[in-house]
């Protein structure tokens, strides 16, 4: 015979509470009531148990202690991978940065050519003014001004260029300190279980000599 | 006392970055033995281990306090492992035999040959019957069992309300018992002594 609420939910929560414990006294006594007066339930409430002590049987596979870091440790072809990786990353590391240099290098040829042609834009203009009737120009003034002008235009692309690198260099920097962290962790931990399967050993080694004295003396 | 896991990751938070190699030292095993169970491989399982806790501490300073660090280490897990079992499925099947060969089943030594080889039988058919479950009851049943989560943490850490944990994991247990019941093993699990 079923059970007439087979598809209680709310039942059937209930009883996932009562099976892991985690039940309150309110649904625990809903369940109880509802065990006392069906059977089908009460049989699957035992076979669900049963089901969990047969779970415990897959265990996992026991750590085998390794004195090479559990997290440092690479089959060859990740490894070469690993380095190839590497290698992929700091030569664009160091092209990146090459390459910024080159654009900045770029960048103040175009801001020389710049000067040059608007030198010759202001020897054309003075020349042209000077064959003015009763006029006077002050080219050194205007050419100061000009140069201030490029310079800080300069400086103010060197200051943005050299801030995106340290961005970059900041950003690449944080990732290589992450990793060691975790890799420091796992070193950490592998030493610790070493520890621990030497203290086991040490007194394993200890009750074998204990029994072994033990029973030398019995048989004087 | 140690400090618990979210006065830790506070530290980390305000700059304590060694605070960090504690939460791994406490988590590390549990989250490798849980990804070991979703994936059947223990290199797999280590580098999900590495890659979560990578991303964690990454993520770690826009971490908010509305749910435990554990469920949100076990939610990141589950996500790569999630990502991986995808990527497998897209490749290739692997068959069940051949994870078995991959991970090895070690059961606690009992006296009595017939006895030893009844509990590595159960724990492979155990593993065989976990292993065939639908991926959403697979998730559920190795959290509950395995990583004894509470049904809450576990709601956090798969982002589903804790209703649809508890039907997912009585649907799985149902599947289990019918594919360890099929294979004549269940209740092949010795029933431990009642407490005195």
């Amino acid at each position: 015979m079923g059970c007439e609420r087979v598809g209680d939910e709310g039942l059937r929560a209930d009883m996932m509470d009562v099976l892991y414990g985690e039940a309150d006294a309110a649904a625990r006594a809903r369940v109880d009531e509802h065990l006392e007066g069906c059977a089908a339930c009460r049989g699957e409430m035992a076979a669900l148990r049963g089901v969990r002590r047969d779970l415990r049987a897959w265990r996992l596979p026991v750590a085998r202690p390794s004195f090479t870091p559990r997290g440092l440790y690479l089959p060859r072809w990740a490894a070469a991978a690993a380095l190839l990786l590497l290698g992929f990353g700091s030569t664009l590391g160091v092209t990146g940065y090459a390459s910024l240099r080159r654009s900045l290098a770029a960048q103040e040829a175009r801001a020389a050519d710049l000067e040059r042609r608007h030198r010759e834009e202001v020897r054309a203009l003075e020349a042209k003014v000077a064959r003015l009737p009763g006029a006077s120009f002050d080219s050194a003034t205007l050419l100061a001004g000009l140069d201030a002008r490029i310079d800080e235009r300069l400086r103010a692309s060197e200051s943005r260029q050299l801030g995106r690198v340290d961005v970059r260099l900041a950003g690449w920097q944080e990732q290589l300190d992450a990793q060691r962290r975790v890799d420091m962790a796992r070193v950490a931990a592998s030493l610790s279980y070493l520890d621990g399967r030497h203290g086991q050993q040490l007194a394993r080694t200890n009750e074998l000599m204990g029994y072994v004295l033990e029973t030398s003396a019995r048989k004087r | 006392m140690g400090r618990t896991d979210e006065e830790l990751v506070e530290a980390c938070q305000a700059g304590e970055a060694s605070a960090f190699d504690v939460l791994v030292g406490r988590w590390e095993d549990r989250i490798r033995g849980a990804a070991f169970r979703f994936l059947g491989s223990e290199e797999e399982a280590r580098d999900v281990a590495q890659e979560a806790f990578l991303k964690a501490y990454r993520a770690l300073a826009g971490f908010k306090r509305e749910a435990r660090f554990s469920s949100w280490l076990y939610q990141i897990a589950t996500n790569l492992c999630r990502d991986r079992l995808r990527r497998r499925k897209t490749r290739a099947t692997v068959s069940l035999d051949e994870l078995e060969e991959t991970g090895s089943v070690i059961v606690e030594m009992r006296p009595g040959v017939h006895d030893q080889l009844l509990q590595r039988d159960l724990a492979r058919a155990v593993r065989r019957a976990v292993e065939s479950l639908p991926d959403e009851q697979r998730e559920v049943v190795i959290l509950k069992e395995y990583q004894d989560l509470t049904f809450l943490e576990i709601a956090q850490a798969l982002d589903v309300p804790v209703s649809t944990v508890k039907t997912r994991l009585y649907r799985g247990l149902g599947q289990l018992r019918l594919r360890l019941e099929g294979e004549g093993l269940r209740g092949a699990a010795p029933v431990p002594a009642p407490a005195p």
